[in-house]
């Protein structure tokens, strides 16, 4: 490995106590305060109780900052070398779950061995991005736009994506699809194959839905329109537009919601907190978390331009785009603006997978930032090892 | 250097593309607000009413379960009328005081009062929850005019299941219990006060279909729960109803003709058809003891009763077929030419194989052919015939008629019997085949072991020389006929004279069984099969060491119609205990020949009850 890289990247040795320097400390304390409202808020949503979710999600957000440091202080070269690996591991993980997953209201999602489980789509999230990054990483720049240099990616998109609409998850396939359309375009690709790409959709369209069994019309319906299903997900929008229509401008003050209280939010301490949060806290409350999101991603977008090797450049970038979709999807569905899809907001609801995946991702931004400066060279980096 | 070029240029254009990607962001985030704006502010009133002054709640109605009838059309389950009491936890000022008071009128179990607390504690406030039901009217009348005064009780009419001849049909009907705690999880209809949900029988195998689903009334409410108009109402669809192959009369009188025995069941087919008329398992139980409310203590008696009344033994007893499987390995020697219709063997009493001596239950002396073998039952020529056989042909010929495989009528939990071969035991005890273990399989002890039901599809496939596939729920009338067998007739004809001379000609093992209508006759044949092994030797005493009873049957003799079998356990002889059960329930079907009466039409009954469904507005 060393003998590899030792001309191919300028500064290979960067020592601990220089890494953490450059690491972006202001923007830890930005995940920080996200995090506080979190635990906030669960103190809340558990009626002024530290138990049982609140304290659990300190101790969680502490495990999850191990792991961010970790990531961060990483050697980089590492990941180059693991990115496809671990991609493949990936992959072969989501397809073992139509195999051995385990069935949890009606979807295939997890992998289980006894008491352990976890779900393979959020090592996924991860390694789409780190292979994405990797293969632009390695493809001559002028290439970028050839039709036979955008087929893999597309692969690599296409089948986790496949995967995940098959268990079925229409929430992480949504996720894999904005992460991979959004690294396609930073890596430079031409816009034709955007253009194209929505043109061929909006074209073939038609033709799948008139393909379509009744049954499966009503299920996308549904989807779509969760009024035409009052019992399930319909009734829990219905609740969930009341809570946070009746916060108001300034909000029931914290501590007094009733509707996220009284009513039944199924999931109020993990993917409907943001509205109980609203509820809670009003419209100046809400604004001020979705602030805190945006000036999070606006901090990545930075790191991710300030990074002179592509591959850094991309995982950040990637990152940014999955911290994104969880947001916008998630407070989206919540007001009943996307159907329901069960995605968590991300450091605020209670969830462990969640947590740790998120925080590793940011460990990886972090990571780039470290090597903002290091200097990949193509020339020695093989297609694949 | 062209390469560092198009580098810079690459990256000019990421920052850019990152650029405009922010502000993507950025402007989705601002329809985020917009939206929130729209929500909290422009309408926040409207929400803010919804949500303090008058909330809104939404009561899932139950829809009525469908009926089950019988083939003819006579009901064996329906929901009837059954007044409830209900509780909104969210609107009682003190639950446990509430119920205090409900329980001055309707007394209240500790465990049904447990219960309401538990599931409010569970579930949201707002989700009625079942305090008691099976009220009098009387009861219902005075706790109705009551509930106004005690905040978020509420009385209600709902239907209660209920089973006609409970006890004869509970196996094939099953029967439904309150939806537990993973089902509710599931399944939001669940949470339906008092829905039921199918445990056992077609109710559970069904479920889908007999479910139904359910309507919603929006109320508002004040904040004392009190109704203050119904804002939209959704109606219920009822389930889709159910018509079995059953015959309900004969079932009954099957039922009540075993009843005496221990444990014992019969079962009869149509045998062109397939058709279940008849299947009746003894001991049974009585749904109706649990439909209603829960009799935990009667429930639990059934439940561990050693006789285990809870199942079908129909479906799910596994004997050794003994003597009836004779008819098999007739077929089998006789298909495969190892025995001929004219070959005749001198019957010693017993069958020397290698070290071992396999008895014959008698000495039959000369002269035996396969028409007396089949009559007499005579062991010692069904050794000879499945020596020369082998077992894996015999095996192709038991599976043709049905043996060690499962036909899934419908019913969960059925079993599949034994029908060895060679594959077989290496495959399950991974072990070579002895040739001695073949001598056994020939009279259908050994390894060999079927359920009743797949004994009946025996006889029906013999007795009509097709590939009758039993069913259990009717099917549209014009079906297509089951597939020919590929067994030559001539042969079938030699099998089925065998049995017609077990019951009718002097000599045959059954022949104290024959039929009194004159001018019918009825084939069979015996079985008595022994549980003693030598491996459980010394620890099967008394009743449990007697041997299994069996009969299989075909009626009428020249056009078979009925194919049937019977197994009374541990009942002694075949000839004793199975074959006069066997010819007092083929005498009562043939005397009503349910088969030849039109079956109920499924749809007209449907049609007519589910009015409610046409009348749902489109959504």
């Amino acid at each position: 490995m060393k003998a590899l890289f030792a001309e191919g990247i300028e500064r290979p040795q960067l020592l601990l106590k220089r890494k953490l320097v450059l690491i972006n400390w202001p923007f830890l304390l930005l995940i920080t305060a996200i995090t506080l409202v979190g635990v906030a808020a669960l103190y809340s949503v558990a009626g002024g109780a530290l138990e049982p979710w609140a304290s659990r999600h300190v101790v969680r957000y502490c495990l999850g900052v191990a792991f961010l440091f970790a990531v961060a202080l990483s050697d980089i070269r590492w990941w180059l070398r693991a990115a496809y690996p671990l991609y493949l591991v990936a992959l072969l993980m989501l397809a073992a779950v139509i195999i051995f997953g385990v069935e949890s209201g009606g979807a295939k999602r997890w992998l289980g061995y006894g008491e352990w489980s976890f779900q393979p789509s959020e090592i996924m999230k991860i390694a789409l991005v780190l292979a994405l990054a990797r293969y632009y990483q390695w493809l001559p720049p002028d290439r970028v736009s050839w039709p036979h240099a955008v087929l893999p990616p597309l692969f690599i998109i296409g089948a986790p994506t496949l995967l995940a609409l098959n268990q079925p998850d229409l929430g992480t396939a949504a996720l894999f699809g904005i992460i991979g359309g959004g690294l396609l375009f930073l890596a430079g690709v031409s816009w034709i194959y955007f253009i194209a790409a929505v043109v061929g959709v909006i074209a073939v369209l038609p033709h799948l839905w008139e393909k379509l069994h009744d049954y499966q019309k009503e299920r996308v319906l549904t989807l779509i329109d969760p009024e035409r299903d009052p019992l399930g997900s319909g009734y829990h929008i219905m609740q969930s537009k009341i809570a946070i229509g009746s916060g108001g401008l300034t909000g029931k003050g914290y501590m007094q919601g009733t509707q996220a209280q009284l009513n039944f939010l199924p999931e109020k301490h993990t993917d409907f907190i943001f509205t109980m949060f609203s509820e809670e806290m009003g419209f100046i409350g809400a604004a001020v978390l979705l602030a805190l999101y945006l000036l999070a991603l606006l901090f990545i977008t930075y790191m991710a331009l300030r990074c002179r090797s592509t591959f850094p450049r991309l995982v950040a970038a990637g990152m940014g785009l999955c911290l994104f979709a969880y947001v916008f999807i998630n407070v989206a569905m919540v007001t009943g603006l996307v159907p329901v899809v069960g995605l968590p907001l991300p450091l605020v609801s209670y969830g462990g997978t969640s947590m740790l995946t998120m925080m590793v991702g940011l460990g990886f931004v972090l990571n780039a930032h470290v090597n903002r400066d290091t200097r990949i060279r193509r020339e020695e980096l093989g297609p694949f090892w | 250097m062209r390469e560092s070029d198009d580098g810079q240029r690459l990256r000019r254009r990421f920052s850019r593309r990152a650029v405009l990607i922010a502000g993507g962001q950025a402007g989705l985030f601002g329809l985020l607000l917009w939206r929130l704006r729209q929500l909290q502010i422009l309408d926040s009133s409207d929400y803010r009413l919804l949500s303090d002054e008058n909330r809104m709640t939404m009561q899932l109605v139950a829809p009525a379960r469908g009926a089950i009838y019988d083939r003819i059309g006579r009901l064996v389950a329906e929901d009837r009328e059954n007044f409830r009491i209900i509780v909104v936890p969210a609107f009682c000022k003190d639950l446990k005081a509430t119920l205090a008071a409900v329980s001055r009128v309707v007394p209240i179990s500790a465990a049904d009062e447990d219960r309401v607390v538990r599931a409010a504690r569970r579930q949201s406030g707002y989700f009625p929850v079942l305090v008691t039901e099976g009220l009098t009217w009387q009861q219902f009348a005075l706790l109705s005019v009551l509930a106004p005064q005690l905040p978020g009780v509420r009385t209600d009419r709902a239907t209660y299941r209920h089973y006609s001849h409970a006890s004869s049909m509970a196996h094939v009907v099953g029967y439904v219990g309150m939806a537990g705690k993973d089902e509710v999880d599931q399944d939001p209809m669940m949470r339906v006060p008092g829905f039921r949900a199918g445990r056992a029988g077609i109710e559970k195998s069904f479920d889908r279909d007999l479910r139904g689903r359910p309507g919603t009334i929006q109320y508002e409410v004040d904040a004392h729960g009190r109704v203050v108009r119904e804002l939209d109402a959704t109606p219920s669809v009822r389930g889709k109803d159910m018509v079995l192959t059953i015959d309900q009369e004969l079932q009954t009188i099957a039922l009540r003709r075993i009843e005496g025995l221990r444990v014992a069941s019969i079962v009869v087919l149509d045998a062109l058809t397939g058709a279940i008329l008849v299947m009746a398992s003894f001991p049974t139980f009585d749904p109706n003891e649990i439909a209603l409310r829960v009799n935990l203590e009667r429930w639990s008696e059934v439940a561990r009763d050693k006789d285990h009344p809870l199942e079908n033994r129909a479906l799910r007893g596994v004997y050794p077929p003994g003597s009836t499987f004779k008819v098999v390995t007739a077929l089998a020697g006789l298909r495969a030419g190892v025995i001929t219709p004219d070959e005749t063997m001198t019957c010693p009493g017993g069958f020397q194989f290698g070290r071992h001596y396999f008895r014959c239950w008698k000495r039959h002396g000369s002269g035996i052919d396969v028409h007396q073998a089949i009559k007499q039952s005579c062991d010692f020529f069904f050794y000879q015939t499945v020596n020369r056989l082998g077992i894996d042909r015999l095996a192709v010929t038991a599976r043709e008629l049905g043996l060690g495989q499962i036909h899934d009528i419908g019913l969960v939990g059925q079993k599949q019997g034994i029908m060895p071969d060679t594959a077989w035991k290496k495959k399950m005890l991974h072990q070579p085949w002895y040739p001695g273990e073949t001598i056994s399989c020939g009279i259908g002890q050994g390894y060999v072991s079927a359920t009743p039901l797949q004994l009946a599809v025996v006889a029906a496939r013999i007795a009509t020389g097709r590939a009758v596939s039993p069913y259990l729920i009717a099917k549209a009338a014009g079906g297509a006929e089951p597939a020919p067998l590929g067994i030559d007739p001539a042969i079938l004809d030699i099998v089925r004279a065998g049995m017609v001379a077990v019951v009718n000609e002097k000599g045959g093992t059954a022949v104290r069984s024959a039929l009194t209508i004159p001018g019918v006759q009825m084939g069979g044949k015996t079985g008595t099969s022994q549980v003693i092994s030598a491996k459980n030797r010394g620890f099967l005493k008394g009743w449990e060491g007697e041997t299994h009873a069996l009969f299989i049957a075909f009626a009428p003799v020249g056009a078979p119609r009925y194919a049937a079998a019977c197994v009374v356990e541990h009942g002694g002889s075949g000839s004793h205990a199975a074959a006069p059960v066997m010819k007092d329930v083929m005498t009562e079907l043939l005397l009503r020949d349910p088969a030849a009466q039109p079956g109920f039409a499924a749809g007209s009954q449907a049609n007519a009850s589910s009015s409610v469904a046409a009348a749902e507005p489109p959504q």
